[in-house]
């Protein structure tokens, strides 16, 4: 197996993932990564895990879900399992061919990518104006001003949201017992 | 850049600036014009919400862009936008939003007129300049709601 591209520390955080951020912006390290080539950051200590998705593929399981095409796999790390959600699927971009995955820590998801660019400290986090009303308000914990450019931070607890989390245990616990009755009659 | 902001600080309530939106002029009430903005880049990134470009970083904010062109039409081109920012009502609170508009401005004094009955919302009434009839233009009307409205 391809040892892994990065593992981030434990970084203590005075900002929890899924806490909106207060009106006094602080400095924090995020990671940043493209999809379909839009740039995105995420909390540095909300990613337990950075893997190719070569040395994930054997580890992989397919997950029969077709109310929510952004997930068709699963993986199992450390007892739990994690659903991969396609990043470019949940940000409605353009189709590509994700070469990492993001373990995140708290969160039983991981979120396929196209490549990381770099680990950064960004002074805050915008809070993002209130005439974004869409999905977005869901998607991103704000945005990040870095080298002259807007950056969507991205909320962990967005990607899948609870009611998706309870469909796929679902979907997922199907599986495990069509297995489990196949390996009977085997 | 700097007439625009005097104007806007002498603005009264029957002070408007005339602006041009792809090839229509456009009148907007001069007490909510915070600023002129030169084209500046446009940041973009993924979201759904209907009649937003973007956003641009204006004095260390970061403001939305309005897309007005799928209700006004005329598209210009980038290296002739500016960005007219105003303020603009979102709910209980306020917001600087940007609108693109050619460069040229200016400002004129009138009573706005209440708009025919078949307006859209986003226009909030009429101003007489000279031989023109101008919609005067209601920002916060500039929404999700509006914007599957018919074209002006």
């Amino acid at each position: 197996m391809t040892p892994p591209t990065l593992q981030t520390n434990k970084a203590k955080s005075s900002t929890a993932p899924g806490k909106k951020p207060g009106r006094g912006r602080h400095p924090e390290t995020v990671v940043l990564f493209y999809v379909a080539n839009q740039l995105f950051a995420i909390a540095a200590d909300s990613v337990h895990e950075i893997r190719s998705t070569d040395s994930l593929a054997g580890a992989a399981n397919e997950i029969e879900n077709p109310e929510l095409p952004k997930v068709r796999h699963t993986i199992d790390r450390s007892g739990r399992t994690y659903y991969v959600v396609n990043a470019g699927q949940h940000f409605n971009l353009p189709v590509t061919r994700p070469a990492l995955v993001l373990i995140l820590r708290q969160f039983r998801a991981a979120v396929l990518v196209d490549r990381i660019d770099r680990m950064a400290e960004i002074p805050g986090v915008y809070p993002l104006p209130l005439a974004f009303v869409g999905e977005e308000r869901r998607w991103y914990r704000g945005l990040a001003y870095l080298d002259d450019s807007v950056i969507p931070v991205v909320e962990p607890t967005g990607f899948l949201t609870p009611q998706e989390f309870q469909l796929l245990d679902r979907a997922h616990k199907r599986a495990h017992e069509r297995e489990a009755a196949s390996a009977v009659q085997a | 850049m700097s007439s625009i902001a005097h104007i806007a600080e002498n603005a009264t309530e029957n002070s408007f600036v005339l602006l041009k939106i792809g090839h229509r002029r456009v009148a907007l009430p001069a007490i909510l014009v915070a600023e002129l903005a030169p084209p500046v880049r446009l940041h973009t990134f993924p979201h759904t919400t209907p009649m937003l470009a973007g956003a641009i970083v204006r004095r260390g904010r970061v403001i939305p862009v309005i897309d007005t062109e799928p209700v006004l039409g005329g598209k210009s081109p980038f290296s002739h936008r500016f960005y007219l920012i105003a303020r603009r009502r979102i709910g209980q609170t306020t917001e600087l939003g940007a609108i693109t508009v050619n460069g040229e401005c200016e400002l004129a004094s009138g009573e706005m007129q209440p708009p025919a009955m078949d307006r859209p919302a986003f226009v909030a009434g009429t101003l007489a300049v000279g031989d023109e009839s101008l919609d005067v233009l209601n920002l916060d009307a500039f929404s999700v709601a509006n914007s599957q409205e018919a074209r002006l």
